[in-house]
């Protein structure tokens, strides 16, 4: 499956790719849905909207800042390789800029949120980057993050990792005992019985999330740092 | 400098109106003066549970309201002349009252009392957060019960965004021996959830149902598990450095002691 709509984390912030290449409205429909899954998750955040070599009309782009306005997204610039859509963009009122797409954008490094406390019962942590967490996230508590989640702690509660839709994001905790995991659209039940002891990774694999140990993890996926 | 310290659980029923009593019973035997207030507006309880049911007159919303003086509402304690009640209105609701209304009136004891006791109904609402809007400290009771547990963690948090400091922890119904056995959570199994300091254990004790309902608080009886319990609680508070002591509910075995240190939780947080 391609994914039509992406948002993600660089190195200048969000950026919000969309497909350029598939047909208009099945995209602004795969922004509608992926925008009400992470309902208010955004509160007012700045995204790059990066069309690639698309051409937009003036209409069109119209249309795709009146849904992301209804969702609390302000679009910060426009990156597009036509000059149409960039043009567009500056008789709306958006800078628009060329694109420059490094091949992987490095990871920004104040995108991630950090927290050093116990979340508790009740509690709602939300951040459309990384989180972490120094302290446990205790039963009843919420963390969800459009990318992955670090624990330094005891994870009780339900954890939702890459929750705009990304399925690299993973949860590791010191101590993975959760209600629940969720990565992307994936959803797990914690195992029955005792923890490992041991730190552990969540992660998906194929079609499910898998929990292994850290140091098994971390052998097989050397090429990581 | 007196001292305004709210009671409060999330969940019903594990014993905060007997902690509130027999706090106020017992730092009034160390001569203190103290007022317990009954923030349960609607479901009054803490003047039954003190034998003084039949005193009232007026009662927290009359002097909200100004029907009354506040010093003809505080009902003097039949054992301490140093301890009063102010009851809470039985006729009427949680939306009596207003936070600012309980500031006021936190204030007005202060200048009277040494401590000021105030027992919080359960729940989460407005009269939660009533009882604790007057507060300069909060005290947490749970049973050793995942779901008691569950709840005292979320209020928690919720004393924690009221800025109220960090509260700390009374174990009720503690049951040694079922611990031991593994039946249920012990005090380090609650410690490690909810992360904050031990003010003390309080052992499961029958006899505390038959006092509560004679109305005679426990710390009267000397005999009693849990009444030397809320003793060395109440000297805790008071600032004396006190061991705790985990009665145990078997006769003849002796008591376990905890250094104090020992079983602390970690001040992690912040």
């Amino acid at each position: 499956m391609t994914m039509l709509v992406a948002i993600k984390g660089g190195k200048e912030g969000l950026r919000l790719h969309l497909d350029e290449a598939a047909v208009w409205s099945d995209v602004l429909g795969a922004l509608r849905s992926q925008l009400n899954q992470g309902a208010q998750f955004f509160n007012g955040a700045r995204v790059i909207v990066d069309v690639g070599n698309r051409s937009l009309s003036e209409e069109q782009l119209a249309e795709l800042m009146a849904l992301m306005r209804e969702h609390h997204l302000e679009a910060s610039a426009l990156a597009s390789t036509s000059r149409e859509s960039r043009s567009a963009a500056r008789a709306v009122g958006v800078v628009a800029r060329p694109v420059t797409r490094s091949a992987l954008a490095p990871e920004a490094p104040g995108d991630a949120l950090f927290i050093w406390r116990t979340v508790r019962s009740g509690q709602v942590v939300r951040h459309h980057g990384h989180i972490t967490i120094v302290g446990d996230v205790n039963a009843g508590a919420e963390v969800v993050a459009g990318g992955s989640v670090v624990v330094w702690g005891r994870v009780r509660g339900t954890v939702h990792a890459g929750a705009l839709g990304d399925r690299t994001a993973i949860i590791c905790a010191v101590e993975l005992r959760p209600t629940q995991l969720r990565i992307a659209d994936l959803i797990a039940r914690a195992p029955d019985g005792a923890a490992s002891g041991h730190p552990e990774v969540a992660y998906i694999d194929g079609d499910q999330i898998a929990v292994e140990l850290w140091e098994r993890y971390r052998r097989s996926n050397r090429s990581d740092p | 400098m007196s001292r305004v310290i709210t009671i409060t659980s999330g969940k019903g029923g594990v014993g905060k109106t007997t902690a509130t009593a027999n706090l106020g019973a017992a730092l009034a035997m160390q001569g203190l003066k103290v007022a317990v207030v009954d923030a349960d507006i609607g479901l009054r309880n803490l003047d039954v549970v003190m034998g003084l049911e039949n005193r009232i007159v007026y009662d927290l919303v009359d002097v909200v309201e100004g029907r009354c003086r506040l010093r003809q509402a505080l009902i003097k304690d039949k054992h301490f002349p140093d301890l009063c009640l102010l009851p809470a209105a039985q006729t009427r609701d949680k939306d009596a009252v207003t936070a600012d209304d309980m500031i006021a009136l936190s204030n007005q004891l202060r200048a009277e009392f040494d401590y000021v006791l105030i027992d919080s109904p359960a729940g989460i609402e407005a009269g939660f957060r009533n009882a604790i809007a007057g507060a300069d400290e909060v005290l947490i009771v749970t049973t050793p019960e995942v779901a008691s547990v569950r709840d005292a963690d979320r209020v928690i948090g919720l004393v924690e965004a009221f800025e109220k400091g960090h509260p700390r922890l009374i174990i009720n119904r503690l049951k040694p021996r079922m611990v031991s056995r593994g039946e249920m959570m012990s005090i380090d199994d609650v410690l490690q959830i909810l992360a904050i300091d031990l003010i003390g254990v309080v052992p499961d004790d029958e006899q505390i149902v038959t006092s509560t309902n004679r109305g005679e608080v426990a710390v009267l009886d000397r005999s009693s598990r849990a009444g030397r319990a809320f003793v060395e609680i109440a000297r805790r508070l008071a600032g004396e450095d006190v061991p705790i002591t985990v009665f145990d509910d078997a006769p003849g075995l002796l008591n376990r002691i905890f250094g104090v240190f020992g079983i602390r939780a970690r001040g992690s947080e912040r």
